[in-house]
């Protein structure tokens, strides 16, 4: 049993701090593909091709003075950073990055922990992720902040509504909440050609629960100077911004495990299949951030509520229709 | 792998009529709400018609004696007679409603109609209810439905503060109740009425066990709450006066009837064979019920505050039902509120009847004259004051009697000499009334009497009709009520 | 199965002490020189004016209110497409008349203007 303990605490330690370098490169990788799409170089001087600017944010981040304005709610100040970096980060437990291995003549399951709820797990983790740009922006007493908290509030309770029914369309299909049980159901046939409109949903959803432009109306900078973050300075305020690149990692593996077959693929093994779908989907969010404007405010909602709202319901229910028939 | 599912057992033409109510319901919200219909009783007409329907489909269901969707449901003869008097009181009460929209435009929009079906619908299946959770989501539906209803005039303070105070105490009570179910299934082990019964039939030890009567104890709270018992009636006055007059009569009659139900249901059947001493606390509480209500509206001006403790008082008479026990004083109870229903709205009717726009009449000095000025609607309400009294040969006069007389026989001699007292009590605000209406001179010049539409000329002469005929010729109902007591199978 | 718990109880371990050292360890090595205008709020260089929680638009209750009523639906969803390969097209008619009187709900909260954002 105690032998049992210290593998699971192991793995645990090992998958967090691949997955933290993963994420830390990943802000790398999105200034590097933003600059090549707007005919930039990106970050160049720290390292070669600036393999360790990173490294050198974390420092510079570590070493800038910590402000706390005179009118802040301290202990939720401080909580909101350490809520909106845990939330995403215990998210990773149950991303099945891949099937059994055997090593050292061991069977190792490549996920740490497959519960029951999985997916019900995800969603309510992750909307708990949302209480840290809320409590951040309402505690920093500072009215862009407090704008900023609201909306996302707002965005966020919405889009979870249309990524939920988009969910349930998975469900659907897998007849399980494990997200390994929901991987092995896609052996064939992956979810994205079964339920095409579900997958788009998702996307979409998962976009606006990350802030991510065009949706990032929270922290809109030429409206709310940088919102609900806004009173944050040095490793407070980078906790947010590795919160929301881990929340962007969580994503990209969602993805790739609800729909886009998990470590189902040809030739290659699954781990590196994995990696793959879950870099290009993460590619994509980055791509289309370079793409799109921002969105009004109003539109924002009247997106949600009036279109991928009805149409994730609409959805459920043709899915569930097809599914009964055949 | 999940473990097998086994589908529950739906029968869906049990609840055929709560059905096509709560369809009724949508469809008047849609309508309104896309303007379909430009009329201005047109809501009301079309929620009528469902209204009347769904009663009809009611009878498709007499004489069945079985339980639906895995023992949730049970259709007998009870939820028949219960269903039947809450329709009658929606019925009524849609009547009254399309007169009141006069005065307050506000209530003519669907959100007010298919609101009222809701709490209809909750109160229905409260009477069917065959399971603590359904009792309770049920009572759920009712009572927050009922929180928007009294709530109704946005403008008015008195309304607001009366759904404010109403929605506060109701939710607190709500979670006595909630309570009192997790104790009672914490000490049966069951939230089945039927099987209750029998497991108490087969261990009658658990009646003394502390969690089932604290079980008992919060259970009783939480429905005395919503009959306005003593010590829990404090909301009552307030709230039916803040009320729109015809939510008044509604809630009035239809929380009583449901609640009623209810207290049946578990309190007379699984519980009627606890020890003497829980049905002492009853007893007190009926006669505290009685007296109190009486004694305050005795100095009361206004006739509906009068009205809302006579509401606590006649909550007192039924308690004494359930304080006899046995199957003769169910029938005495679902008899009372069959006529409590017809003589309450249609008191309220008539107040909701006077006024002008944004007001009504409802002190003494407004009455006075009036039924020399108005003589039908005077003689309407003396047949409903003197019902209300219990004189005969009015209905509330039989229902009296039927309760008291179960009362005797089952040897709570003194219960019912102080129900007579009580009643002699109220009898001098009853005719204070009509003493007014018809001895003294017209006070209030400006008292408009707007002409009476068809509506309400039906909703009140059905009522009258119905406490006249409920009190001359009783012997239907009765056998119908006799044959409708809750017997578990 | 609760094994499969204890990698959560492991990771919640150590994404809480990731977040909780790292404020610590900030703000043990940066510099402290605070002054009076470092810890005023910052709006853009102008001193902020009023109270800095304003009422906030009764729109955003309206949501959060319509969120409730659409996740508890969804919640109820879920147990009903876990069990869907058993329940077959009666489940699918339950679940269609299920839906149906929300989208009523939703039908007028969309005509009586909730949905709008001014």
């Amino acid at each position: 049993m105690s032998e049992l303990l210290l593998t699971l605490a192991v793995k645990s330690v090992l998958v967090v701090s691949v997955c933290m370098l993963m994420v830390a490169y990943l802000t790398l990788a999105e200034r590097k593909i933003l600059g090549f799409i707007q005919l930039r170089y990106g970050p160049n001087r720290v390292g070669y091709w600036g393999l360790l600017q990173p490294i050198a944010d974390g420092i510079k981040a570590f070493l800038k003075e910590e402000l706390t304005p005179a009118n802040a709610d301290r202990k939720v100040f401080l909580l909101a950073p350490i809520i909106s970096i845990a939330a995403p980060m215990l998210l990773l437990v149950v991303i099945p990055f891949g099937d059994t291995v055997t090593l050292f003549g061991r069977e190792f399951t490549l996920y740490l922990s497959n519960p029951d709820i999985g997916i019900l797990f995800v969603l309510g983790i992750s909307t708990l992720g949302s209480y840290g740009g809320v409590l951040g922006g309402w505690a920093s007493g500072n009215k862009y902040g407090y704008i900023g908290g609201v909306r996302s509030t707002a965005m966020m309770v919405s889009y979870e509504l249309s990524m939920a029914f988009a969910v349930i369309c998975v469900v659907l299909l897998s007849n399980s909440l494990s997200l390994v049980d929901i991987v092995h159901s896609q052996a064939g046939v992956w979810n994205i050609f079964k339920a095409p409109v579900a997958f788009l949903i998702f996307l979409i959803s998962g976009l606006a629960e990350l802030n991510r432009t065009p949706f990032d109306m929270p922290e809109a900078e030429a409206e709310l100077c940088c919102g609900y973050n806004v009173e944050y300075s040095s490793m407070k305020f980078a906790l947010f911004f590795f919160g929301e690149y881990t929340h962007l990692f969580i994503l990209g593996c969602l993805t790739t495990t609800l729909f886009l077959g998990g470590w189902h693929g040809p030739l290659l093994p699954g781990i590196i299949w994995f990696f793959i779908k879950t870099f290009a989907v993460i590619f994509l969010c980055i791509w289309q951030r370079a793409t799109f404007p921002r969105l009004r405010w109003d539109f924002v909602m009247k997106l949600e509520w009036k279109f991928l709202l009805p149409l994730a319901i609409v959805n459920v229910l043709a899915t569930g229709f097809i599914v009964a028939i055949f | 792998m999940s473990p097998e599912f086994i589908l529950p057992a739906v029968n869906f033409q049990c609840i055929l009529p709560q059905i096509l109510l709560s369809l009724t319901a949508l469809l008047v919200l849609l309508v309104d709400v896309f303007g379909l219909v430009k009329k201005a009783n047109a809501l009301a007409l079309i929620t009528l018609a469902g209204v009347v329907f769904a009663t009809l489909t009611l009878f498709s269901g007499t004489g069945l004696q079985e339980t639906a969707f895995s023992g949730m449901i049970l259709v007998d003869g009870f939820s028949f007679f219960l269903n039947l008097t809450i329709c009658l009181i929606l019925i009524l009460t849609i009547l009254v409603s399309m007169n009141y929209q006069q005065f307050f435009p506000g209530i003519n929009s669907g959100e007010y109609y298919s609101l009222l079906i809701f709490a209809a619908v909750g109160m229905s299946f409260m009477a069917a209810a065959g399971n603590l959770i359904l009792l309770f989501v049920a009572l759920e539906l009712m009572s927050v439905s009922i929180y928007v209803l009294v709530g109704f005039h946005k403008d008015n303070l008195r309304s607001i503060e009366a759904a404010l105070k109403y929605f506060l105490m109701g939710a607190f009570a709500t979670s006595f109740l909630l309570l009192g179910f997790a104790f009672l299934y914490g000490a049966t082990g069951t939230m089945d009425l039927l099987t209750m019964t029998e497991f108490i039939r087969s261990n009658p030890e658990v009646l003394s066990s502390g969690l089932f009567l604290s079980g008992v104890l919060l259970t009783l709270t939480g429905l005395g709450f919503k009959i306005s018992m003593v010590p829990f009636h404090m909301w009552t006055p307030d709230v039916y006066e803040g009320a729109p007059t015809v939510i008044t009569g509604f809630m009035a009659t239809g929380v009583k009837a449901a609640a009623f139900a209810a207290l049946v249901r578990i309190f007379m059947v699984p519980l009627g064979s606890l020890p003497i001493d829980w049905s002492m606390l009853l007893w007190v509480a009926a006669v505290l019920t009685m007296t109190v209500g009486n004694i305050i509206a005795l100095v009361q001006d206004s006739i509906k505050r009068m009205l809302a403790y006579s509401g606590i008082a006649h909550a007192g008479y039924l308690l004494i039902g359930v304080v006899a026990g046995g199957e003769l004083a169910q029938a005495g109870i679902l008899y009372y509120l069959l006529v409590y229903a017809f003589m309450n709205i249609g008191a309220f009717g008539v107040l909701a009847l006077l006024g002008k726009k944004e007001t009504e009449y409802n002190t003494l000095q407004e009455f006075s004259g009036l039924g020399l000025k108005y003589p039908v609607l005077g003689l309407a309400m003396a047949v409903f004051m003197f019902s209300l009294a219990g004189i005969p040969p009015t209905g509330g006069f039989m229902g009296k009697l039927y309760i008291f007389s179960a009362a005797i026989k089952s040897g709570y001699v003194w219960l019912v000499v102080l129900g007579a007292l009580n009643s002699v009590i109220s009898i001098y605000y009853y005719l204070r009334v009509i003493v007014v209406m018809y001895f003294q001179e017209s006070g209030a010049e400006d008292v408009a009497f707007p002409a009476p539409s068809p509506a309400i000329t039906l909703g009140l002469g059905l009522a009258a009709a119905g406490i006249m005929i409920l009190g001359v010729f009783p012997s239907y109902f009765w056998v119908l009520a006799q044959n409708s007591v809750f017997v578990p199978m | 199965m609760l094994l499969e718990y204890i990698p959560i109880l492991y990771l919640m371990l150590v994404a809480i002490g990731f977040g909780v050292i790292t404020v610590i360890l900030s703000s043990l090595i940066g510099p402290k020189k605070m002054t009076r205008e470092k810890a005023a709020s910052y709006e853009c260089g102008l001193p902020s004016e009023g109270f800095q929680y304003f009422q906030t638009p009764i729109k955003f209750y309206v949501f959060a209110l319509l969120f409730l009523i659409f996740d508890l639906e969804c919640i109820f969803l879920y147990p009903w497409a876990v069990h869907y390969n058993q329940l077959g097209l009666f489940g699918f008619v339950e679940m269609l008349i299920f839906i149906c009187i929300l989208l009523v709900c939703y039908v007028y909260v969309w005509k009586k203007g909730a949905l709008e954002w001014d």
